[in-house]
């Protein structure tokens, strides 16, 4: 995969993460971009700045948050990566239900019930028996 | 004045029965471009007959001659009329608008932090680590397919390729747009006047658009073992339908190889509403320019 510098922010932006979620039972008052770069940024060769940026970026996209202590911020993660993933498969009902829901994200299906299984294995294979060919 | 009572019943037939009419018309789903095409005539058709409806009675009020100096009360009675349904409808484009890039802004970041990306070529696909077989994306200018784990290992690679053409062809065609469009209108029109049917039906042609792109990659039979697979996966409560116990999913397996409607060829009834489409849009362009004709503004 070509890596773009936009690749390249989103890896950033997920070892960042990684390390908060990692340390957050450790340092549940948070880590100073600091003790984030010391972790994950030395390694990777980048300056301080480019850490405090990142964090800053994502503190405004609410994947993180921050208080003050001192002179710096401590920042955690917002949510949890069970609950991020909980909410990128079913984007939370309260917050954006049924039209809107439908409308913001086009999933390859939407509503099934558990009772339409036996309705959906007969069409199946009725539509098997009408196309031989392809049933193989 | 019968032009302007024309004007007045189209826009009325245009909102209320003719919609409620067509997502009965379940037969029409096999030609689903052209039902999508012959859904927006109508409503561009109905938008058009509630804003030109007020103009086009000028002439019946006040004469052939419009003296402005004189006959302005009439001129801005007819203005505001049309100024508010054109405010409705701008006022619902920016908030269907706004709500809309704000959740998939939101969902690019949640997906982007959390998926892997996917294999090969193809930046915009994400794989999220979860059980729960689930295909979406979100669409934009910075698109996504996202994929979960579960729906990697539940399905066979011809299944798995059928679901991708979906989804890319969702994205590829601007669906979104379509279900903007038609979201903007529904809430823009007072709530009596609403139609939710209408909405899920429009919605249900975009999955049948999308299948037929799925359909021209992995088959039909393939297609449709993977909508059975997606959707035998354990979902959790409070995701089930929403859509008042329509049939969605099997109604989607029923129409992937449809050829026929009413015993005539599917390519035979699509020009037909091609042909209605844009009768629909043209009915309230020419009734406005029949009422208006010969008017002289002084």
């Amino acid at each position: 995969m070509p890596t773009t510098p936009r690749n390249r922010l989103g890896d950033l932006e997920r070892a960042v993460m990684e390390e908060l979620w990692t340390t957050a039972d450790a340092h549940p008052e948070g880590r100073t971009v600091r003790e984030v770069h010391d972790a994950i940024g030395v390694d990777r060769g980048l300056a301080y700045t480019t850490l405090m940026t990142v964090l800053d970026r994502m503190a405004k996209k609410d994947l993180v948050n921050r208080e003050r202590d001192g002179r710096a911020w401590r920042y955690t993660a917002a949510s949890t990566r069970a609950e991020l993933t909980s909410e990128s498969l079913h984007h939370t009902l309260g917050e954006l239900a049924g039209d809107k829901r439908r409308t913001a994200l086009l999933h390859f299906l939407d509503e099934s019930t558990p009772e339409e299984i036996d309705e959906l294995k007969a069409a199946l294979a009725e539509l098997e028996a009408r196309r031989p060919d392809l049933a193989g | 004045m019968l032009l302007v009572a024309s004007l007045v019943v189209l826009a009325v037939l245009l909102a209320w029965p003719v919609p409620r009419a067509l997502a009965r018309a379940t037969a029409l789903r096999r030609a689903p471009r052209a039902a999508l095409v012959l859904w927006q005539s109508t409503a561009v058709a109905a938008v058009l007959a509630a804003l030109l409806a007020a103009p086009a009675a000028i002439p019946a009020a006040v004469g052939r001659q419009v003296r402005i100096s004189e006959q302005w009360p009439v001129l801005a009675i007819a203005a505001a009329l049309s100024g508010m349904v054109a405010v409705r409808l701008l006022l619902s484009a920016d908030r269907v608008g706004r709500n809309l890039r704000a959740a998939r802004r939101r969902h690019r970041d949640l997906v982007d932090l959390l998926g892997v990306p996917g294999e090969g070529a193809d930046r915009h696909m994400r794989v999220l680590e979860h059980t729960t077989p689930t295909a979406y994306c979100v669409p934009g200018v910075r698109r996504r397919v996202v994929l979960t784990q579960g729906t990697l290992e539940r399905l066979q690679p011809d299944e798995l390729s059928a679901v991708i053409a979906h989804e890319r062809a969702h994205l590829a065609a601007r669906h979104d747009l379509v279900m903007e469009f038609f979201t903007v209108v529904h809430e823009a029109m007072p709530g009596f006047l609403r139609c939710d049917a209408a909405l899920l039906e429009v919605h249900l042609l975009i999955e049948v658009l999308a299948d037929r792109a799925a359909v021209r990659r992995a088959g039909p039979v393939s297609t449709g073992r993977a909508i059975v697979a997606m959707a035998g996966g354990t979902r959790p409560a409070g995701s089930m339908a929403m859509g008042g116990g329509t049939r969605v999913a099997t109604a989607r397996i029923g129409l992937l190889d449809a050829q026929h409607i009413a015993g005539l060829p599917v390519a035979v009834v699509a020009a037909a509403m091609y042909a209605v489409s844009a009768v629909l849009v043209a009915l309230p362009l020419s009734l406005y320019g029949l009422a208006i004709a010969e008017l002289t503004v002084v």
